[in-house]
């Protein structure tokens, strides 16, 4: 119980964080999307259905606060969660590199997934235009979010192992 | 007599002693106002030195002083520091007021030229996704806000409401890709469809080949559609482009409103009614 509501709590602040603070300081495509280093970290280190379904609801919740396509963050997101658990089986998942590397990769995925439905279900012209320039700087500032906030605890840990 | 004056000796030259120097000092009586040989000697003697311990204690004073004096510098340093920092944090109060004011008196004055109802509301979060364009304002459907009212602020249009629940609602952009409003270019009556191009940018699209569009143009809303009311302003036209083929010219335009500094919109509750 004290660990969901403490998940809560973290996606709360994560999603506070992005939609009022980062819009404030940092332009368009270098904010960093914290949901999707949540659902990385889920896909990587989390599991069974409930996983899945919490993937989900992370993009629900996305979609609530951005875009008009209540459902698109949902599907890519679960897509991403889906994807990880396949490969996380014969991965290191500890590794705080692995952890960058598929961040990157996330987010890279999830544009990708937003561009194919937007371009086949949504009359949006010329959103791959602005996907496709935002998609790579996203990805590179999830990474370094990403080598950021779990850099810091495996440091801890590290010390502690002194 | 002899044994007598070596036994109280000591006693005898006391008294001598101080007969003398009584006296001594009743000679000197009637010359008290005038100094003698004796008393000029040691002033004069003494006339250097008390320049010199005079200005010593001078010199000892003006450092107590001094070290008095920075004491209370010091304490009156940091009062003074704590007057800046709040005179200062008042300053930009103050500064803030100004602009706030700035900006509410503007948009009362577009709200005075309505003569549908609007609502003013604030900016209170932005889009999660680089790639969508959409704000959240602080009013929702508790306030009679309800999807497809339009949004414009002293500049021009916003955009148009898109998700409302009852204490929030989401401003779906003019600039995100899937916004599209019915503009004419005001001088040259030329029409079109204002759509976003996502990054603070707008197109005019479905201008006909032969319509006079100029860069510098100001576009307008044209009231079709019945969303937004006519004549409020969308952007101006930036770069005009005519191919050798096809129909319609690719037109440009930068939105009226800095999307990246919006803090205060109006929602207009009725359309169609503008002065």
């Amino acid at each position: 119980m004290t660990k969901f509501l403490k998940t809560i709590m973290v996606v709360y602040a994560a999603l506070l964080v992005q939609v009022t603070v980062l819009p404030a300081y940092i332009a368009d495509p270098f904010k960093p999307n914290f949901l999707i280093l949540i659902v990385a970290c889920l896909g990587l280190r989390g599991g069974g259905w409930h996983g899945a379904l919490s993937a989900f609801l992370l993009g629900l919740v996305a979609d609530c606060f951005s875009g008009i396509y209540l459902g698109l963050s949902a599907f890519s997101f679960l897509a991403i969660y889906l994807v990880l658990r396949r490969v996380a089986v014969s991965l290191y998942t500890d590794s705080l590199y692995l952890m960058v590397l598929v961040v990157f990769t996330a987010t890279l995925g999830n544009g990708l997934i937003h561009l194919l439905l937007l371009l086949i279900f949504a009359v949006a012209d010329g959103v791959y235009a602005t996907l496709l320039a935002g998609l790579l700087p996203q990805a590179l500032i999830n990474a370094l979010a990403a080598s950021l906030l779990f850099g810091i605890p495996s440091l801890g840990a590290r010390e502690e192992a002194r | 007599m002899l044994e007598l004056l070596r036994k109280y000796r000591i006693y005898i030259i006391v008294g001598v002693v101080l007969l003398a120097a009584f006296v001594f000092y009743s000679l000197n009586l009637k010359n008290k106002e005038r100094a003698n040989a004796f008393e000029r000697g040691v002033m004069d003697l003494m006339a250097p030195l008390y320049g010199v311990a005079d200005r010593m204690n001078g010199g000892v004073s003006g450092i107590w002083a001094d070290y008095l004096d920075l004491l209370e510098v010091r304490q009156e340093n940091k009062q003074l520091r704590e007057s800046v920092k709040v005179l200062n944090t008042r300053l930009l109060e103050a500064g803030e007021a100004v602009a706030a004011n700035e900006r509410l008196k503007r948009l009362l004055e577009l709200k005075s030229s309505l003569r549908a109802p609007a609502v003013a509301a604030s900016v209170i979060g932005e889009d999660g996704s680089p790639w969508f364009k959409t704000i959240v304002i602080d009013r929702g459907a508790a306030d009679g806000l309800r999807e497809g009212l339009p949004v414009v602020a002293s500049d021009g249009v916003v955009g148009q409401l898109v998700k409302v629940a009852a204490g929030s609602s989401r401003v779906l952009l003019l600039t995100d890709h899937a916004s599209g409003v019915a503009g004419i270019v005001q001088r040259s009556r030329a029409r079109g469809v204002v759509k976003g191009k996502g990054g603070g940018r707008c197109s005019l699209d479905f201008t006909l080949r032969e319509e006079d569009v100029k860069v510098g143009d100001i576009v307008v809303t044209s009231g079709i559609g019945g969303v937004f009311p006519k004549g409020l302003p969308l952007g101006e036209v930036t770069m005009v482009k005519k191919g050798e083929y096809g129909i319609f010219q690719t037109v440009e335009v930068r939105p009226k409103v800095n999307i990246t500094r919006l803090e205060e919109v109006l929602v207009i509750l009725q359309e169609q009614l503008y002065d």
